[in-house]
């Protein structure tokens, strides 16, 4: 399969091809395409492979003051030679020639002598030898004869010559350029000789340089439009590079919630949502959480402003609920207290609601959504975030299979090494968190915790069967996911980030 | 959590045995303990403040001995009769009816022993005390104290040099001035009278729950200490003795009563309690199938006594033991000393399909038509800044629900819409190339009886061309695709929009929302250079 050219680059390979080593300038020069196109073209052949761009000093000479007057009226020397060859005898008195070139006089002397043009007897010079056109004459002129009136050092050959002129006062400037030098791979070489002698510039005499993009497509239309007639649709460079644009997508923290929900749906859970914000009745009281105990503390928790709930729980379930709160803890429970509403501080307030409401037998049922705590932001702490809860009513259901269930859960999630760990909260007995080996940090990381609920939870809501319950937070999965050290980060919505993570990983 | 210190050489010394440090940092865990951070000398632990008794290293130690297999079974206090006494005046019982002592004789004490025990004054004083209120601790040398002790009342300008203070002060000094006067004085509010301790000499040793006289303070020549807790609750006074009791005896001092008289007060038991166990509910429970002898074992592993009685096991509970509620408890006991390592996962067979929330079903279903309308998704807190929400967007704020307390000023307001905090992502993202077109799907907040909780939608368009009709025809693409469902919009008023160019979306006659050109204004607050339009719809109202 041949590679496809485009037009320009096929006349910047032709070019080369025949001259190495030109400035950008140069090509446009002898291409007669745009600098904005060569400088294009020139992008595409090194993305190919094709050409390799030197950046080098080019020395640059161009005419002074003098040398402009030399070309236009000859040198001192010749105007001297000129003037002697007009005069009868081809000499003339010192002084007339002093009065003829004026100010030219001396360097008009120095150089005819210099070049065996004159000879010089008491006050009188005389014309002698032959008078061709010196090396000093060539450069001017060639110099002279450039449009840009600018001439590469490089291709003037004489270069004593040269250095002739430069020692005349402003014969001759010399100033240096940085440039870039474009040269053709091996890989070039063999594709230029594949370039045909004729080609179709149709689409590339010279641009404004307004250019924009969607001129180039409008013309490609075109383009397509004319060429249908035959059949024949010009091909297009198909190796270039596109524009970068960013595909729409959800956020990367929502793809993981998405794919926890999955998992607990596969392990055959049914999702249940409730809301925000709840009474303390819910959130703390039913879950067997004293009311003086510190986690309720306005500190820890976020309890709304002037605003309390009115009926929290049916009669039967506040009922016994605070009789085991006397039981167990000892004090003078409080209906106001169980009133105050709060930001949730987790989602087992939904599932134990459920279940309170529900009366299941046997039921898989899980919750995701978001938690509060009043905490300061921090690289590792967020005053919201999100939490899933599972729970598991069954006759026979055990610790083990509460184990188990999470078990299969990381693995699904990719995680294969895991251990268990007992710990403590206040609504299950007994208690364990999982830690997880992950293999990027090369440490074990503390992630959801698990318990089967206490007997003081379930009883006064009328639940008869063991509830096994498990969950944790989903930013925590979301950073190992994706790397993150900061947990703000996943909800600073920068776009460079979210435009950039990867949907798969 | 709090934390405690285990410093190698100390364990060493208090296990009486040399266990490998591997071998103990790896059991840490397994009694429930978090490792924060290890060194070559010490290790830091984090434990629940269920388990009071970790709240020294002899307590954690004792754990550790269970697991390791070195000393099994409960740990007994012997406690000798004493013959010191402690006289409760009626006075106290409006204020704080309960105290309970013990001494703790023949000891000895270094400067890491007296830092550990401090530490557990102040774990008991937030935990099982709750901040004081429910339980204080004093602890004194006893040398310095001339028994009978009185627990009385006395009016605010009584007098004594507390802890940290050169000089006598009164008690109302003491509640203006000194740090922990100002922290907990709280507790005593509603009180003209102050309980204090004082001894035959009329010496003041403490003022609970405040402070403790510099009189009695203890160093490391003290030998014998008198412990006192005063209380609202009695039990927990008892618990919170039986706590330091404990540590002290590990310690190695000698304990001894202290007679306690007077307004239903009474000299402390620190009794063990019993409780009956049927073998079946733990193997019912853990899902294995041990032996009646190995639950007992396993159960003196947790350092608890246990023997077989018939078919059922009997427990025997030390005092300190404050977290054992009931038989579910000793389950998890008898699953620590057995092992959670030796706990094979199971699978239980599932009952039923599961299947996602119809809310969440019809989410994912307008998440994927926005983002085939080529919208991002953005994520913001629920929680946000009045600045935000209302200031910079000059909306009316007349039904703000904010939380109490917040410790950041930018989570103090519960949203009521979504789009002000969608144009704070756009203000954050400006160097970021355009067009830019973001949305989101969240809950928000309305301030009714009851509050209302509600689903809303709204996205944002900003590029140099964007205008009302681009995003109507969102909306309008949006709505036809999801739900065939079409909408009018009609003028209205909205400061954060462009007067003008804006309208309210109905549908079948009834508003959801609003569309519009973000005012100039409005995008200036948010230092935005480049047009905006966009929408808020409720979906809670439309779909739900």
């Amino acid at each position: 399969m041949s590679q496809v050219l485009h037009p320009i680059e096929q006349k910047i390979l032709k070019t080369l091809i025949e001259k190495q080593n030109l400035t950008p300038e140069e090509l446009c020069d002898m291409t007669k395409l745009s600098i904005d196109q060569i400088r294009r073209g020139i992008e595409w052949l090194k993305f190919k492979n094709l050409a390799h761009v030197t950046e080098s000093e080019k020395n640059f000479v161009t005419l002074g003051a003098r040398g402009k007057e030399a070309h236009e009226k000859g040198f001192p020397e010749r105007q001297l030679v000129n003037y002697l060859k007009s005069l009868d005898g081809y000499s003339c008195e010192i002084n007339d020639a002093k009065n003829y070139l004026k100010n030219e006089f001396s360097p008009a002397i120095a150089n005819a002598k210099k070049n065996a043009w004159i000879e010089i007897h008491e006050n009188r010079m005389l014309l002698k030898g032959y008078h061709d056109v010196t090396p000093e004459e060539k450069i001017i002129k060639s110099i002279a004869s450039k449009n840009s009136a600018e001439m590469s050092v490089d291709e003037l050959e004489d270069k004593n010559a040269l250095d002739l002129l430069k020692k005349r006062p402003e014969f001759i400037i010399s100033n240096s350029k940085k440039s870039v030098l474009v040269n053709l791979t091996e890989k070039g070489i063999e594709t230029a000789k594949t370039v045909p002698d004729k080609i179709d510039m149709s689409e590339t005499i010279p641009e404004t340089s307004s250019q924009s993009d969607s001129a180039d497509v409008k013309k490609v239309a075109k383009t397509i439009s004319h060429t249908t007639d035959s059949l024949l649709v010009r091909a297009i460079d198909v190796e270039a590079p596109a524009p970068t644009i960013f595909a729409a997508r959800s956020h990367p923290l929502r793809d993981v919630i998405d794919e926890v929900r999955e998992i607990f749906v596969s392990l055959g859970f049914s999702e249940i949502i409730g809301n925000n914000i709840q009474s303390s009745f819910w959130n703390f009281d039913a879950l067997f959480t004293p009311q003086d105990h510190p986690a309720r503390e306005m500190q820890d928790t976020f309890y709304l402003k002037d605003i309390t709930s009115g009926k929290v729980a049916k009669p039967d379930q506040i009922k016994k609920v605070s009789e085991a709160h006397k039981k167990g803890w000892n004090y003078q429970w409080q209906n106001e207290e169980a009133r105050k509403l709060v930001l949730r501080t987790h989602t087992t307030c939904v599932t134990i609601r459920a279940l309170a409401d529900q009366q299941h037998d046997e039921a898989r049922l899980f919750s995701i959504g978001r938690v509060f705590r009043n905490e300061k932001l921090s690289y590792k702490h967020l005053a919201e975030f999100h939490q899933v809860e599972g729970v598991v009513v069954g006759k026979n259901v055990t610790l083990r299979d509460l184990m188990g269930l999470q078990t299969e859960f990381y693995h699904k999630m990719g995680i294969k090494k895991i251990k268990f760990w007992p710990t403590f909260f206040p609504y299950t007995e007994p208690s364990l968190q999982s830690m997880i080996y992950n293999e990027k940090l090369g440490k074990w990381v503390e992630l959801f915790g698990m318990g089967i609920f206490r007997p003081e939870v379930t009883k006064p809501l009328g639940i008869k069967n063991p509830v096994l319950a498990w969950g944790g937070g989903i930013e925590r999965i979301a950073m190992l996911r994706y790397g993150l050290e900061d947990v703000r980060e996943l909800y600073e919505n920068k776009f460079g980030w979210l435009r950039s993570v990867p949907k798969c990983q | 959590m709090p934390v405690v210190i285990l410093y190698f050489d100390r364990i060493k010394k208090i296990l009486d045995k040399s266990i490998p440090k591997d071998k103990i940092i790896d059991t840490l865990p397994f009694i429930g303990l978090d490792i924060e951070d290890e060194t070559a000398d010490y290790i830091n632990v984090e434990y629940s403040p269920n388990r009071p008794d970790y709240s020294t290293d002899y307590g954690i130690i004792t754990s550790l001995q269970g697991l390791l297999g070195t000393k099994l079974g409960m740990p007994v206090l012997k406690i000798k009769n004493g013959k010191n006494s402690v006289k409760v005046d009626p006075s106290v019982s409006k204020v704080r009816p309960y105290v309970t002592a013990i001494e703790a004789r023949n000891g000895k004490l270094d400067d890491e022993t007296i830092r550990q025990i401090i530490t557990m004054q102040e774990d008991l004083h937030n935990g099982l005390g709750r901040r004081r209120k429910k339980a204080s601790i004093g602890i004194h040398d006893l040398e310095k104290i001339k028994f009978p002790l009185y627990y009385k009342t006395v009016t605010r300008d009584h007098s004594f040099v507390p802890l940290e203070s050169e000089t006598s002060m009164t008690v109302i000094e003491m509640l203006e001035k000194t740090e922990t006067g100002k922290k907990y004085r709280h507790i005593l509010d509603g009180n003209v009278k102050v309980p204090i301790i004082v001894d035959s000499a009329g010496q003041t040793i403490s003022l609970p729950p405040i402070a403790n006289a510099k009189l009695t303070e203890m160093n490391t020549k003290t030998c014998n200490l008198l412990v006192e807790v005063t209380a609202t609750d009695k039990n927990a006074a008892e618990g919170v003795l039986a706590v330091i009791a404990n540590t002290l005896q590990i310690a190695g001092f000698q304990l001894y009563s202290v007679k306690i008289t007077g307004a239903n007060n009474s000299t402390p038991a620190l009794k063990s309690r019993d409780l009956v166990l049927e073998p079946e509910l733990v193997n019912k429970t853990l899902g294995i199938e041990i032996s009646n002898p190995l639950i007992v074992k396993s159960l003196r592993k947790s350092r608890l006594d246990a023997k077989m009685k018939g078919k059922k096991i009997v427990c025997t509970i030390p005092r300190y033991r404050t977290d054992i509620f009931g038989v579910m408890d000793l389950v998890e006991e008898v699953a620590l000393g057995y092992g959670i390592q030796n706990l094979q996962p199971t699978m239980p067979e599932s009952v039923s399909a599961g299947e996602r929330n119809n809310i969440t079903k019809t989410l994912e279903t307008i998440r994927s038509l926005m983002i085939g309308l080529g919208y991002l998704e953005v994520m913001n807190f629920e929680l946000t800044s009045k600045e935000i929400l209302y200031g910079k967007t000059h909306r009316e704020s007349s039904k703000i629900i904010s939380v109490a307390d917040s410790k950041s000023q930018e989570h103090i307001i519960l949203r009521d819409i979504l789009l002000p905090g969608m144009i704070e992502v756009l203000s954050r993202n400006i160097h970021e190339s355009y067009p830019q077109k973001i949305f989101e799907i969240g809950t928000v907040f309305e301030k009714d009886s009851p509050i209302k909780e509600g689903i809303h939608l709204a996205c944002l368009s900003a590029h140099k061309d964007v205008n009302f009709t681009e995003v109507k025809s969102v909306l309008q693409s949006l709505l036809k695709t999801g739900f065939n469902l079409s909408c009018n919009t009609v003028a209205q008023k909205e400061l954060m929009f462009v007067d003008g160019r804006t309208g309210g979306i109905m549908i079948n006659g009834k508003k959801f929302g609003s569309l519009g050109e973000v005012d100039t204004k409005v995008a200036d607050n948010f230092k935005l250079r480049t047009p905006v339009a966009g929408f808020e719809i409720n979906l809670t109202d439309l779909v739900f």
